[in-house]
């Protein structure tokens, strides 16, 4: 019995510090860009969580091909989290915010799966990837440029073989990412 | 003991003839109760009541609609937000892509991390 309590312990409290802190897994704490909208040109923010992203699965239409792949893509997920930010001028936007966002993934679970630093067009791409109890929960995507910067999070069980297909489907070019679950 | 009792229970529960009398002062008080008129709903009242309902069979009908209507607002809504945010992630892993295919390399410092 005592040794259960101990096994079981730090298990319930890390559960529990999960609960407490709001933290899904592969799911980012996406700082409040509200400030920014006022100031950007262009605004992308979508955030549709797993009963939205239920929502909208009764309407994609399963004869159209991009919103079948999106079907697919979407089986799983619990949630979808755009923030796209673009400016008429270069680096108005508050890097801090980027670095807070970039801090959350050093934590436990990620990792990073593709890494493109463009010194020359000031142009950086980072594609963090969620492990949680060896299958992938979430996918984070950290893009800047001097006038546009952007924030993906998927959270949910993603397939990357989905991910291919949707490649296709998008016209994305295919990846060559070896995938081990 | 027992005995004792049952013989005075048997007593004290006998079957008494009430009399003549009794019989006659509850039929007497039957005819003498005032008749008990039942309410009747008037015509009027009818109406209302009719109206009442059809006008709640209507608001629900068109409460319905209006929350189909919004449901289907809504799903559309999200339909558009879902390709839009898959667009976007699409053109984003573009971007590394193309980096990371970079055959020149020479003025992009690319870096691919497996996962384990």
């Amino acid at each position: 019995m005592r040794f259960r309590q101990i096994l079981i312990t730090p298990a319930a409290m890390l559960a529990c510090a999960r609960v407490a802190m709001g933290a899904t897994p592969g799911a980012l704490n996406l700082p409040n860009f509200d400030a920014l909208t006022q100031k950007a040109a262009q605004t992308v923010d979508i955030t549709l969580d797993a009963a939205l992203l239920g929502l909208a699965t009764g309407f994609l239409d399963s004869s159209k091909p991009e919103d079948a792949a999106a079907k697919e893509v979407i089986r799983g997920l619990k949630g979808i989290y755009v923030r796209s930010y673009t400016f008429d001028r270069d680096f108005a936007y508050p890097e801090a915010e980027l670095a807070k966002v970039r801090k959350q993934l050093a934590a436990p679970g990620w990792q990073s799966l593709v890494v493109v630093h463009d010194n020359r067009a000031h142009s950086n791409v980072d594609i963090y990837i969620c492990m949680d109890q060896g299958r992938a929960s979430g996918l984070a995507i950290i893009a800047s440029e001097p006038r546009t910067f952007t924030i993906v999070n998927i959270v949910g069980a993603i397939d990357l073989a989905k991910l291919h297909a949707l490649e296709g489907k998008f016209g994305i070019p295919r990846m060559q990412l070896d995938e081990k679950k | 003991m027992n005995e004792d009792l049952d013989a005075r229970l048997r007593k004290a529960l006998r079957p008494v003839d009430p009399g003549e009398q009794f019989t006659q002062r509850v039929l007497t008080r039957v005819a003498n109760e005032p008749k008990r008129s039942i309410p009747r709903v008037s015509k009027t009242t009818m109406r209302w009541a009719s109206a009442t309902l059809a006008a709640s069979l209507v608001l629900g009908v068109l409460a319905g609609h209006e929350w189909q209507a919004r449901r289907t607002q809504q799903g559309l809504q999200a339909r558009r937000q879902l390709l839009e945010a898959l667009r976007v992630t699409r053109d984003k892993l573009d971007i590394a892509y193309r980096a990371v295919n970079d055959k020149d390399g020479s003025s992009t410092e690319a870096g691919e991390h497996r996962g384990s």
